[in-house]
């Protein structure tokens, strides 16, 4: 690893609430998988917090290939949230990713709220350190994307699963396709969401002129990557002024410039998605990037930068 | 293509790895980093072997010596060669499919025999090496412009007929299409797998496999996989 240490001093802490990162920067969920393939690469305590792929109570199979086309400055994916399921993440996932000193956050998916409900209550009682509830991803019916574009059914969820986790810190992902994202923010804000985080990909579709054929089999996938940044940066940017709380924002990071740019815009912290793709020692990079921008720009806290725009 | 890497030691690549291919571009287009097969190592360069046929590869044409690229591997298992020793391998390659079964050829010291595969004449690489390293090589052309004319899987059915198929083990990458056809033979073995990827390493779970006990990952659980194990559509 190049020189630059950021870990051992607090000027790049920030807090979710109860929960403090030791730097702003985690991983999206669905790009790091349980943390076992990472960890190849790097020291998992490096990140501010680690999370992990969506889970739901049985394991789904996932879509059919292809699964993934690249775009320009971005890529879709219809990956249909293949996972394990909870018991199979109980037993052999979450133990090993525990072996790090890093908060651990579960990204939980179900079809209704009881399911939902279910989870997140398990992996309380399992020990994680926070739990992202999934309503926002565009490629299964099911997975929640019901809830994300529907206030009433969102805020009932954010309720119903509020009032069963005390411990771990509970963030809500939003759907950018969600109709008014201060309504939604406001919503888990006030259902008693410890953090939102946005965005989950944009639908979005790309076919191949000369077969004639969609490049995704399920023909619409989430778009992600650079390509969706503005959009972010900018919904980011609506939901802070709506909350309190803090937001975690996403959406084609791939460096610290990125990550400070959408701290600007309001975010606590920050999530890199398919920059891990791109470069498994992304999340870091993004860390060190931060530490830098910080030490050109004279800033001492990370947190000093969110909400900083000037006008 | 070659790459070398002047301050690190070169990784040790087995037949049937890939790696991740990038080239530095501040414009993030191409995004990813594209799978190349390990080819061949010489002296203190690893190769692949590509074929124009998008942006990517159309770049990479366009690279001059010195040129730095990102490159990330040996990523993916190995073709197991423990059966080699009493059988006879048998190896249907189709295309730039080549690229994998190369190095496995090599390894194999002139006992392979090869069956390689193109629509044309044109498509068929590296003759005259491959007839050097092989015991017997067949080519087959769509075309019928060069050696057989038909697919490598004919040539190969062809060449089986009134043999026994358990004298030999198979060893075969290219199209799905041909490695379904190749997986009808008869003969146990391994096939790799070319699926699109987006990381590689195993987190994107883009380059799923269909196979009997569900979907596998073709970059972390593969690219090879046992004859019999997947499902083709």
């Amino acid at each position: 690893m190049p020189a630059r240490e950021n870990n051992n001093n607090k000027r790049l802490e920030v807090k979710l609430g109860r929960l403090k990162l030791k730097n702003p920067v985690m991983t999206a969920s669905g790009t790091a998988g349980y943390g076992a393939e990472l960890a190849e690469f790097f020291d998992l305590s490096k990140l501010g917090a680690i999370v992990l792929k969506g889970i739901s109570l049985t394991p789904w199979q996932g879509n059919p290939t292809p699964r993934i086309t690249e775009t320009r400055c971005g890529m879709i994916n219809s990956i249909g949230l293949q996972n394990v399921g909870l018991d199979a993440f109980l037993r052999e996932k979450l133990p090993f990713v525990r072996q790090w000193d890093v908060p651990v956050i579960a990204n939980i998916l179900g079809t209704s709220a009881a399911e939902y409900t279910r989870l997140a209550s398990a992996l309380e009682e399992a020990g994680v350190d926070g739990i992202e509830l999934n309503v926002s991803c565009p490629n299964v019916k099911e997975g929640g994307i019901a809830f994300g574009l529907d206030l009433k059914s969102f805020a009932s969820l954010v309720r119903a699963v509020r009032a069963r986790v005390k411990k771990p810190v509970l963030i809500v992902k939003l759907s950018p396709g969600a109709p008014g994202i201060e309504e939604f923010s406001r919503a888990a804000e006030g259902e008693g969401a410890d953090a939102i985080s946005l965005i989950n990909t944009i639908p979005a579709m790309a076919i191949d002129v000369n077969t004639r054929r969609p490049l995704i089999k399920n023909r619409i996938g989430g778009l992600s990557g650079p390509a969706i940044k503005p959009i972010a940066v900018r919904m980011v940017y609506q939901a802070s002024k709506a909350v309190k709380i803090p937001v975690i924002g996403m959406g084609g990071i791939t460096t610290g410039e990125d990550a400070v740019e959408f701290m600007l815009a309001g975010a606590t912290a920050v999530a890199v998605g398919t920059a891990t793709f791109m470069d498994p020692m992304a999340v870091l990079k993004v860390v060190q990037g931060i530490g830098a921008w910080m030490e050109r720009h004279g800033i001492k806290k990370a947190s000093s930068i969110t909400g900083a725009m000037l006008t | 293509m070659g790459f070398s890497a002047p301050d690190i030691a070169l990784p040790k690549a087995e037949p049937g790895q890939f790696f991740m291919f990038g080239v530095k571009n501040c414009e993030k287009d191409p995004l990813l980093k594209r799978p190349f097969c390990y080819f061949r190592r010489r002296g203190n360069t690893l190769e692949i072997l590509y074929r124009v046929v998008g942006k990517m590869t159309s770049i990479m044409k366009g690279l001059r010596p010195g040129d730095e690229v990102e490159v990330l591997g040996p990523l993916g298992n190995v073709y197991p060669m423990a059966q080699a020793v009493c059988k006879t391998p048998l190896v249907i390659a189709g295309g730039v499919g080549i690229a994998s079964v190369y190095p496995l050829i090599e390894r194999f010291k002139g006992s392979a025999i090869l069956f390689y595969g193109g629509r044309s004449k044109k498509e068929i690489l590296l003759r005259k090496e491959l007839r050097a390293i092989s015991k017997k090589l067949v080519v087959a052309t769509d075309d019928g412009s060069m050696g057989f004319k038909g697919t490598a899987v004919d040539a190969a059915r062809d060449f089986l007929n009134g043999r026994n198929p358990d004298d030999f083990v198979l060893y075969s990458c290219g199209p799905n299409g041909m490695l379904k056809a190749a997986s009808a033979l008869g003969i146990q073995g391994y096939i790799a797998s070319e699926e699109k990827m987006a990381c590689g390493i195993g987190v994107c779970l883009g380059c799923a496999v269909k196979t009997k006990e569900g979907y596998k990952r073709a970059c972390k659980d593969g690219p090879v996989f046992k004859t019999g194990e997947i499902i083709f559509d």
